[in-house]
């Protein structure tokens, strides 16, 4: 394809300088930066070359603004890692030069080369990509970066502890808020649990004084037995479909006859259920949501081990720990044993790492192909915590814990261990191809045995006789399938919602305006939890702070000279009402049209005009052009490598 | 500079570390006004200290140099480097800290970053920056990355050397050498306050549990061994300091402090397990031949893709040894001799010769409040939270907030989470504030 009507930038006139970054060896170790330096001085329109240990330094960030004020260069190539990471760094470091933001054109070198390539291939691919980038370069044109108004609205999916700290915040800092969850309640996961650790304070505590806030607050809604049906738009003016419908959930049905049981009505704290913030709907309904900005928390559901696991579904006597802390939450406390189903539990066995922590070609994937390779991070804690307060109450009981390892990593977690060590908790370190085995008991006094080889000093084969086996059982993530497929969200290796980056941009996703809060993104304590609500509400703040915000100019842009209305974009266009016909003036028959806000720049429709009279801004034709004959301009590798 | 008066500031950030800087920056894009306090000649605290940050492995520069710029050219953001906090008092309006500015002796408005004075310096003096392993000069630009890229003096060490002052007078083209540079005391005032103090390795535990042998050249701590593997590092390579050999057998030992009530600190200090296992990983690619030995407790890999990072280790060769060992000398090779209890064998005493140990050493607190910011601290020693479970970072001062592992130690993710969130809290303190004032 050729590009009609050449663009008038005189390539004789540019004046490219190009920055390559050492990374601290990250590229240096494998791209030749010096010969890569000395070659891009030659390519056309270069007048300056330069490197530096970290580009993106403030000295680094210096030699750009000194190059463009100097007059040295007018445009500039930086070759460092991926734009992902830094392009707005860049970006504003032009500007602060004076200069067109996008008077910059950026190569990666290093996820792109010197990560995946090594030696000569690096440095050859090196060039490549920065002869490009400067080919491209010398046809860069100023651009104007998108300004819309922005709605001051926030929307918060889930209800948990998450989506309630977030909402809260948000609505303090003066933000509307539409908290939706999908059943009936508010509370989530922690509606699940008795005491937190490692206050030991009630859950219900909590969850009602943050329950009474967000109900309190005039700017922000609740709907429950709500699910996010459609997502259009983008940052600062989404369109969101949300559709109540009536519980018929046999869980959850259960769940309201107990608050009706428990006579707490709307608004109160029910153990194990959580709060009814108010009356379920009694038909269908869809109602429409403009929002801003998106925050995620549809937080995680505990592994379910599956037939057989430890003995799991064979014997009533195994369950799970958040079965153990719902029994012992529901148990009057009338001294004595401890009795689950009627059986005294003389001794019993906790198991960790079930669901969590497994290892390809030890563990056997779940029926979707599916291993939890992850650390569930709450689990060591949370068992230390049944450990201690099985033997507070129930100090007879002897407890077998056994562990890969003893991770009480936070503030206030590791007095939990030692706590558990000097009440007499038994701790049994098993590998993980060298699991416990949880068998018919061998002493008709008990109900189980649990078999296990002690990997520290004695290498002993253990017969441990129990009345009950507690299985630590890991997180995974919500089922979010729908949500995913709908806002094209990304997710990790570990089924989890993938964050931009983990210590640049933590709490956003790609998705600019949708922002990740608590469980979805990564096993959390409830801690952790509250502090990733309230990290996503800063930058959901932030976004709409200013009333508005600023979208790349990458959109599609029509020559009207060349246009002829065929209407081959309109069709092609995924975007509905994104490219309209429109007519021309002095009926000069029909013209395309672009709506800037809807275009994504993803170029279908320029694919398809006959005309080449659709381009989108900063990926033109011509640019493509300069990009490939800069590349096909190279020497050989072998000349290259040599010269 | 310090002469001059400054408008009520939204909010102070005492620490320009990774958690200082997110703080900051969460609030300034919000439109606050903020000011950083920073005791050190350069913003950027331990992380810009660091070689490469796990579990991504990307370089530690990559992520905290462009927030220091930002902060830097942010225009809601004053910075106040080589300063020291005296004092805060709660007033009608807010805060009113007194901070002292120390004497660079060289005119930051002045100097230009050249870095002239320092090459005509003949003074060396060893670089602690450099984990003292190399030497600077007693008048010096901090580090390469440093901001403000500016020179400081250290009159410790400058023996004014030449007869007309020193010869870093003589080359510095802007005349920005001022031998009689004086503390300045000023005050700044702000609505509310964020602590983001950080962390130094603890002190005195080598020491305590080792004795003489803690004395050993080739006995390092986690914090040199970073800077070994750093790209601007002392040597450039990972060597070991004693005679500069590449070391062919490299241990860790976790715990150095750690989750050891007689002779540290009874917590655990979360992060050593991973960043000892990112070393390993390094020290694996840098040295493919080495053995490495990683003498540990529990292996607490809890983050999102620690474990599997933690495995990765493993299968790339990185032994992993279930003991607390302890150093009982060196051979006349120069290796340390460690002893240690073989708990997977058996049992029975085992000894080993490595050619560099690292110390992970446990995270103390690097400030202490008393008599300086009323509120209190835990029995751990960092900042006490009031509300640890749905908000950790409010202290018990009204107004005054803390981020990162001021209130405990954290790794790098979760500090610039428990930023943000900081930030979040901060926001929504002056918007009430705002809105009671205004009622």
């Amino acid at each position: 394809m050729t590009a009609k009507g050449k663009d008038k930038t005189a390539e004789g006139e540019a004046k490219v300088a190009v920055y390559i970054c050492h990374c601290g060896g990250n590229i240096s170790d494998q791209v030749d930066v010096e010969k890569l330096e000395a070659m891009a001085k030659e390519f056309p329109g270069v007048t300056v070359a330069r490197r530096d240990m970290f580009m993106c330094s403030d000295p680094g960030q210096n030699k750009i603004i000194e190059d463009l004020k100097s007059g040295a260069a007018d445009r500039v190539v930086i070759a460092s890692c991926s734009p992902s990471l830094h392009e707005t760094t860049f970006r504003n470091a032009v500007m602060r030069a004076g200069v067109n933001p996008y008077m910059y054109e950026h190569a990666n070198i290093r996820e792109q080369c010197s990560w995946v390539h090594h030696g000569e291939a690096a440095t050859r691919k090196a060039a490549g990509l920065v002869a490009a980038a400067v080919g491209k370069a010398r046809h860069l044109k100023p651009l104007e970066s998108i300004r819309m108004d922005a709605v001051d609205h926030v929307t918060v999916v889930g209800g948990g502890i998450s989506g309630l700290k977030s909402a809260r915040d948000l609505a303090m800092r003066g933000l509307k808020v539409t908290l939706i969850e999908k059943t009936p309640f508010l509370g989530g996961n922690v509606a699940q649990l008795d005491r937190l650790f490692p206050t030991n304070e009630p859950a219900a505590e909590l969850l009602q004084e943050v329950v009474d806030e967000v109900r309190a607050r005039p700017e922000i809604e609740v709907l429950t037995c709500a699910e996010l049906t459609e997502s259009e738009g983008y940052v600062g003016n989404f369109t969101l479909k949300v559709t109540r419908t009536p519980p018929t959930g046999e869980e959850e049905c259960e769940r309201l006859r107990t608050v009706e049981a428990a006579g707490a009505g709307e608004g109160r704290f029910v153990p194990f259920v959580g709060i009814l913030p108010e009356a379920v709907p009694a038909t269908e309904e869809t109602r429409e949501i403009s929002t801003g900005a998106v925050v995620l928390a549809t937080g995680f559901r505990h592994y379910s081990p599956p037939k057989g696991l430890y003995g799991y579904g064979e014997h009533p006597e195994v369950i799970t720990l958040p079965d153990l802390i719902r029994l012992m939450a529901e148990k009057e406390d009338t001294g004595g044993m401890l009795e689950v189903n009627g059986r005294p539990i003389k001794s019993m066995a906790m198991i960790r790492c079930v669901g969590s922590r497994q290892i390809p070609g030890i563990h056997e994937p779940d029926e979707n192909g599916n291993l939890n390779e992850h650390c569930s991070r709450a689990c060591c804690t949370a068992t230390l915590q049944a450990d201690r307060e099985i033997k507070e109450k129930y100090p007879e009981t002897v407890i077998y814990d056994f562990y890969r390892d003893i991770r009480a990593y936070g503030r206030g977690h590791e007095e939990f261990y030692v706590g558990a060590s000097q009440d007499g908790v038994l701790f049994l370190r098993f590998e993980p191809d060298g699991p416990p085995v949880v068998g018919p008991a061998s002493d008709p006094d008990y109900a189980l045995s649990v078999m296990a080889k002690d990997t520290l000093l004695s290498g002993q084969e253990l017969d441990v006789p129990v009345d009950l086996v507690v299985l630590s059982v890991g997180m995974v993530p919500s089922d979010v399938s729908g949500l995913i497929d709908k806002m094209k969200l990304p997710v990790g290796a570990d089924r989890f919602l993938l964050e931009v980056h983990p210590k640049l941009r933590p709490v956003e996703l790609a998705n600019t305006g949708v922002l990740l809060a608590g469980t979805c993104q990564a096993p959390m304590d409830s801690t952790e939890a509250s502090e990733g609500a309230t990290a996503a509400a800063v930058k959901a703040a932030a976004l709409l702070a200013k009333g508005h915000v600023e979208l790349d100019p990458y959109v599609a842009t029509v020559n009207t000279e060349l246009c002829e209305g065929t209407g081959a974009c309109v069709a092609e266009c995924p975007h509905p009402g994104c490219v309209t016909l429109v007519d021309a003036p002095e009926g000069k028959g029909k013209k395309a049209e672009i709506n800037p806000a809807l275009c994504t720049g993803c170029g279908m429709c320029v694919a398809v005009c006959p005309n080449v009279a659709i381009e989108v801004n900063g990926w033109t034709l011509r640019q493509y052009e300069a990009m490939v004959d800069a590349i096909v301009a190279l020497p050989a590798t072998k000349e290259l490598v040599e010269a | 500079m310090t002469t001059q008066e400054y408008p009520q500031f939204d909010t102070l950030v005492l620490g320009a570390g990774i958690a200082g800087l997110q703080t900051a920056l969460d609030l300034a894009e919000q439109g606050f006004q903020v000011a950083i306090v920073e005791r050190d000649p350069s913003i950027g605290g331990k992380m810009i200290r660091l070689s490469k940050v796990f579990p991504t492995l990307d370089c530690a520069s990559c992520i905290t140099t462009p927030k220091m710029a930002a902060a830097a050219h942010h225009p809601n953001i004053t910075l106040f480097t080589y300063c020291e906090l005296n004092g805060v008092e709660r007033t009608g309006s807010g805060l009113k800290a007194s901070v002292t500015q120390k004497p660079r002796y060289v005119d930051p408005d002045k100097c230009t970053g050249c870095r002239s004075c320092e090459y005509a310096c003949p003074t060396f003096v060893p670089d602690h920056e450099q984990g003292g392993f190399t030497s600077r000069k007693a008048i010096y630009v901090p580090f390469s990355n440093a901001v403000p890229q500016k020179a400081v003096m250290d009159p410790e060490n400058c023996w004014i050397c030449g007869k007309d002052g020193g010869q870093c007078v003589q080359v510095c083209a802007t005349d920005a050498i001022n031998y009689f540079d004086k503390p300045e005391d000023f005050t700044l005032e702000a609505r509310s306050m964020v602590l983001a103090t950080g962390y130094e390795l603890i002190p005195d535990y080598s020491e305590k549990a080792f004795g003489p042998a803690s004395q050993h050249p080739n006995l390092i701590t986690s914090l040199q061994m970073e800077r070994l593997l750093a790209p601007h590092g002392p040597y450039m390579r990972a060597l070991r300091p004693s005679d500069g050999k590449e070391p062919d057998s490299i241990a860790f030992i976790q715990c150095a402090g750690s989750r050891d009530l007689n002779l540290g600190v009874s917590y655990c200090s979360r992060v050593c397990c991973m960043y000892s296992i990112k070393q390993a990983m390094l020290l694996s690619g840098a040295l493919p031949l080495a053995d490495i030995t990683i003498y540990y407790m529990d292996i607490r890999a809890f983050g999102k893709n620690y474990e599997q990072f933690f495995q990765n280790a493993k299968a790339m060769g990185v032994e992993f040894v279930k003991a607390k060992p302890m150093v009982i000398g060196g051979t006349e090779d120069g290796a340390v001799r460690l002893r240690y209890e073989d708990q997977e064998g058996g049992g029975g005493g085992m000894t080993r010769e490595h050619d560099l140990v690292v110390q992970a050493l446990a995270m103390v607190p690097a400030w202490n409040p008393e008599g300086v910011v009323d509120v209190s601290t835990a029995t751990d020693g960092f900042i006490k939270s009031v509300k640890p479970k749905i908000a950790p970072t409010l202290t018990d001062m009204d107004g005054v907030f803390t981020a990162g592992v001021a209130a405990g130690p954290k790794d790098i993710v979760d500090t610039i989470v428990e930023a943000g969130a900081a930030a979040m809290e901060v926001s929504n303190y002056l918007n009430q504030e705002a809105l009671v004032a205004a009622e």
